[in-house]
């Protein structure tokens, strides 16, 4: 893990040695401690009351206790259906994002790769990413709206729409949040895979070339498996942010119509922020606390993979 | 290896200054925080019965108050019109205003978490009133109490329009009064005369009746309507659709929608307790009943005959497609007038529009009994005082709470933004009366025959259910309402999801 | 790879894999710039302008989107009636005020960290990590409580604070890399020399602080784009640009002229920002474990 990360300068790092000039550790403390401290207060302090109002029916007066019930919030999550479709939307809106920008990302990426445009374009692409997600959700609300948004204008006239905007439908809007979010982030998998491929081993592509293979094979052979934990990493990375972000989500339709688009973030803001059902969101929040932690640690540990730091 | 570090060292001084220098704004902030969110302040000076009225007025002279507002022409208004409060008062008034759903949540939070950092806040009447009326001082306490300022116009049921006080003001008991109305939102109809009068004689033609509309107009011939423009729409694309409804993403005015055509039909509510107070134990629900069913079938035909976006049309959107001239007849709540007789954002401006109440109940469909009425619904945003304040910084918090409803506000806010006034005294200035026909410098009033001469007053006037959990209330409503009209479930269906849901939720 | 093969070998099959490519990439790059085009005409047309369409399928009638005149009145709007001149600040000043604590506080972690070897290292590296990682509504209540307890919601210094929720974590794994890289030899020298050991350590911060200065900027640009926090913690003393924005949707009429502006000032600093640190982008967006 200590070797995954980069600077400009590559030289190896020498160990910190038994020499007398190192560094007593009381040292190291002091300079962590401010940063540990107040990660704590801010990060540790929260998850453990997080843990606590889920096992409570949460007042927040000071005047009226909390009152303990035991595990009774997440018995309840287990019959509630808006939970458990909140975690298949979820899935849904993620695994489709994914695969867009995946797809769209892989295929950019090849294309741009060592092309004469491919400095100034990237440049070009990666305007989307620096937009604030709930501005990019008022822009694209704007484009969707079916009384002046052109967007729909043109998915009417292309006849793709009939009369219905996308947002509008429950068999669409799924899909309209799954284009914003693919708008937004294609071009990072784009970056991603730029770098990966830049990794790629000359040695071995030449050689298999000289086997006469082509451009197709050569893909197959040894590209993508190179690709592969740079592909992991972005899915990864998208996955949890999906789970993170849901600005766009909240501007766009707010989790409608008839809770098509109410992904499990959404609904638990719902619960937590309108309903103020305080304990019962807490379980809500646990359980994505801990699906989204398992899931990094599974990036944590892609990180670690050492073909991606090695440059030919 | 010295490269990069001769290119460091160049960068040094540079890179140690800014850091340096994001230090020193770190602190600088830190410190203007301090200034900035330090929130009220309350300075009072005793004051009697006796004591000039100034003086009251002045009692809590160099206090400060925040008010937690949803952005609605009057906190706009009232906004600008702050140096007139703190000419008369001393108190200064930060007036924070948001969507309400927004609003919902800091409210929330605010209020149940025992602190006041709002010691005003914008109480709409079940979003915001009924989940939270407990966590509101007792106004009651304040009106007729000699040392504080009293408004001339009192604040007695009679001194609003009907039904208002009950409406934001009490919760579940008249003992203790919530909030003041303070604005008001209700649902009347607006349609496009013009196209009306042209297109009569094709819609006579095929149902045998004139086609316009006037408070006798049923939900049957809305429906008939709507059928009728959509049809003439598809052979002719620049004659609007008839009718669209309020189903886009805001769950309240989703289930308002449903609810004006429920009750119209023989005054159908959704608990047996008392409307207009609410309960917090309403029992079981009377969704599911035949009459349920069969309003939400008319009211699914009713879509299939409406704008095709009508799933994306939350009430603002709704709006916008009448603005852009695409239906020709929408229930919309009469606030919005201002924006529709607005030549520069509308083209159903400059007199095309007529307003009438909302449309009645359909004999016909009425299965239960009891009489059809013009089921009108309403949003009361009320001011009410965090109970969680201190004595002293919720008399100040009365003093701006009877200045802001006052009836010299309510007109300037008339004027000036168009807003709703809940006064009654308000429609007895004689230029409010004028503003009543066209040409009119108030536009809202336009609305006003409709709306307070015959929507708000019993038995048209449905207000609830007004229920501690209204919040999921609406959200249950809502999304079974919405997946009835995508064809994903029955009528039926629906109205029984709705009952099931309901009854968990009530504990029913 | 493809185009090299191109290049190489002109095979009718190249070729038209070159023509295709060409059409994807161009078609890619409208797709990607439209939005934001539409965003900026649409702030600079007036209201009724800005909504006029032409009619369906009128392909010919695509020509009334440039019909109109320019006009700023939108953004004058903005920072005249609007307050944006406020939002604005408070935007810079949260968003920088976090990115300072966080590389500040972070780079002294992050060299600890690098340095020290101790046991459940490994642990508290990926607890730092995880803080990052955690869904912000989520956490969001117990930290609302928090932060009320302190005092600090709705001021700048909360939204500081908010933000180095997840800037400090980011910023102590990015660094860390950072200082693995540095030669240890370094410091030994200086210290040889008879400088203290925070002197060595102050020694060798030039040596990471092009990357320090990017990933600063970084920081400033996840705090700028957040909304959630902004708008429950931030929420009126503090009121940031993108809350801002989405409050221009106003019950009676949505405002879009004035929006899309908003938008505009919203966006515009962070893609310039975006372009200056264009290098680091990808190191920094996958938490470094892609070098670009």
């Amino acid at each position: 893990m200590l070797q995954t990360l980069t600077t400009d300068f590559r030289t190896p790092r020498a160990a910190p040695s038994a020499l007398n000039t190192a560094p007593s550790q009381r040292y190291y403390v002091y300079l962590l401690a401010p940063a540990i401290l107040l990660l704590a207060a801010i990060s540790l302090y929260p998850f453990f009351w997080l843990i606590y109002m889920s096992l409570h029916q949460v007042s927040m007066s000071p005047n009226q206790p909390d009152v303990w019930v035991g595990l009774a919030n997440y018995a309840k999550l287990l019959s509630d259906k808006r939970y458990l479709e909140g975690w298949r939307l979820l899935v849904v809106y993620s695994v489709s994002c994914m695969i867009l920008q995946v797809g769209l990302g892989l295929l950019l990426a090849l294309v741009l790769n060592n092309s004469r445009w491919e400095k100034p374009l990237v440049t070009v692409f990666l305007m989307p990413m620096m937009m604030a997600p709930v501005i990019a959700g008022l822009v694209w609300f704007y484009l969707y709206n079916g009384t002046f948004g052109w967007y729909n204008w043109v998915l009417q006239s292309l006849g793709i729409l009939s009369g219905t905007s996308i947002l509008g439908s429950t068999s669409t809007a799924m899909i309209g949040i799954v284009v914003v979010d693919t708008w937004q982030w294609t071009p990072l998998i784009t970056l991603i895979v730029l770098a990966g491929l830049k990794r790629v081993p000359q040695d071995q592509l030449e050689a298999h070339m000289v086997d006469g293979a082509g451009a197709v094979r050569n893909f197959f052979a040894i590209v993508l498996p190179n690709l592969y934990p740079f592909l992991l990493i972005a899915v990864l990375l998208r996955f949890m942010d999906n789970f993170r972000f849901i600005d766009a989500i909240l501007r766009l339709t707010g989790g409608g119509p008839a809770n098509s688009t109410k992904v499990l973030p959404v609904y638990l803001f719902e619960v937590s922020f309108t309903n103020f059902n305080l304990g019962y969101g807490a379980a809500i929040a646990f359980t994505l606390l801990v699906v989204t932690i398992v899931i990094g640690m599974v990036l944590v540990s892609a990180f670690t993979q050492p073909s991606l730091q090695q440059k030919h | 290896m010295f490269r990069p570090i001769k290119g460091a060292v160049r960068r040094r001084v540079s890179r140690r200054e800014f850091l340096q220098r994001g230090g020193a704004l770190v602190a600088g902030l830190g410190a203007g925080g301090l200034i900035v969110g330090g929130g009220s302040t309350i300075v009072s000076t005793r004051v009697q019965a006796q004591s000039s009225d100034d003086a009251k007025w002045k009692q809590f002279s160099g206090s400060k108050l925040v008010f937690m507002s949803e952005n609605t022409p009057p906190s706009f208004a009232i906004r600008d019109n702050l140096k007139a409060f703190y000419d008369l008062t001393g108190i200064d008034v930060e007036i924070l205003t948001d969507d309400l759903p927004v609003v919902q949540q800091k409210v929330g939070i605010d209020l149940r978490g025992g602190s006041a950092d709002f010691q005003l806040n914008y109480v709409q009447d079940k979003p915001i009133g009924a989940p939270f009326a407990e966590f509101y001082a007792d106004m009651s306490k304040f009106i007729g109490d000699d040392s504080l300022p009293q408004d001339k116009d009192g604040y007695g049921a009679e001194a609003w329009f009907d039904n208002f006080l009950d409406a934001c003001g009490y919760y579940y008991t008249r003992d203790r009064l919530v909030a003041l109305p303070y604005d008001a939102a209700v649902a009347c109809t607006f349609y496009r005369q013009d196209l009306f009068e042209k297109m009569t004689k094709d819609f006579e033609a095929d149902y045998g009746y004139r086609l316009e509309f006037t408070k006798e107009t049923t939900w049957k011939q809305v429906n008939d309507i709507a059928k009728f423009f959509k049809m003439m729409h598809e052979k002719d694309n620049s004659i609007p659709y008839g009718y669209a409804q309020h189903q886009g993403s805001f769950a309240w005015t989703t289930q308002l929608d449903i609810q004006r055509m429920l009750f119209a039909h023989g005054r159908w509510t959704d608990f047996n307790v008392d409307d207009k107070l609410g309960s917090r134990t309403p029992g079981k629900t009377n969704w599911g009943d035949p009459q349920s069913v069969l309003i939400m079938e008319k009211f699914k035909e009713q879509a299939d005959n409406s704008h095709p976006d009508n799933l994306a049309n939350g009430t603002l959107q709704l709006n916008t497609v009448y603005q852009a001239g695409q239906i020709a007849m929408q229930v919309q709540y009469h606030e919005f007038a201002a924006s529709v007789e607005d030549p520069k954002t509308s083209a159903a401006a400059g007199g095309k529009t007529a307003y009438a109440p909302c449309p009645r109940g359909e004999p016909s469909w009425i299965v239960n009994g009891g009489e059809a009425v013009n089921g009108t619904n309403c949003g009361i945003g009320g001011i009410g005082i965090n109970a969680n304040a201190s004595e002293d910084l919720q008399k100040a918090a009365w003093i701006f709470a009877s200045w802001a409803v006052s009836t010299n506000n309510q007109f300037s806010v008339l004027k000036g933004l168009g807003g709703t006034p809940t006064r009654k005294s308000v429609l007895a200035i004689p230029e409010v009366g004028a503003a009543r026909e066209r040409p009119t410098a108030m536009p809202n009033a336009l609305t006003f025959d409709a709306v307070y001469d015959y929507g708000i007053l019993d038995p048209n006037f449905v207000l609830g259910p007004k229920i501690p959990k209204s919040n999921e209330y609406h959200q249950i409503l809502a999304s079974e309402v919405q997946k009835c009209l995508a064809g994903e479930t029955s009528p039926e269906e629906a109205c029984k999801a709705i009952q099931t849901q309901l009854d968990e939720l009530n504990e029913a | 790879m493809a185009s090299r093969d191109i290049v190489t070998y002109r095979t009718p099959a190249s070729v038209l894999a070159g023509i295709a490519s060409a059409v994807f990439v161009v078609l890619f790059l409208i797709w990607t710039v439209l939005p934001i085009f539409i965003m900026f005409v649409s702030s600079i047309k007036d209201l009724l302008e800005a909504f006029k369409l032409p009619a369906v399928g009128d392909w010919s009638g695509i020509g009334v989107f440039f019909d109109f005149t320019p006009t700023f009145k939108h953004y004058v709007d903005l920072f005249t009636q609007e307050n944006f001149g406020t939002y604005f600040f408070n935007s810079v000043a949260s968003a920088l005020g976090s990115a300072a604590i966080s590389v500040v506080l972070g780079s002294m972690a992050a060299y600890a960290l690098s340095r020290a070897e101790f046991r459940g290292k490994k642990d508290l590296f990926f607890w730092i990590i995880s803080t990052r990682m955690a869904p912000v509504v989520a956490v969001m209540v117990p930290l609302f409580a928090i932060f009320r307890y302190g005092g600090l919601v709705g001021t700048t210094p909360g939204l500081i604070i908010a933000y180095t929720t997840f800037n400090l974590p980011f910023a102590i794994w990015i660094l860390k890399g950072f200082f693995d890289n540095v030669p240890y030899e370094i410091e030994e020298a200086s210290m040889v020399d008879g400088s203290t050991r925070l002197q060595a350590f102050k020694a060798i911060i030039p040596l990471v602080s092009p990357g320090i200065g990017a990933f600063l900027v970084l920081c400033v640009l996840f705090a700028w784009n957040d909304f959630l926090f902004a708008s429950i913690i931030g929420s009126g003393g503090a009121k940031t640009l993108p809350v801002a924005t989405s409050g221009l949707v106003q019950p009676q009429n949505i405002q879009w002229g004035k929006i899309m502006a908003a938008g505009v000032v919203t966006t515009l600093p962070m893609m310039l920002l975006g372009l200056v640190i264009r290098r680091y982008l990808v190191t920094g967006l996958t938490m470094g474990a892609v070098r670009g």
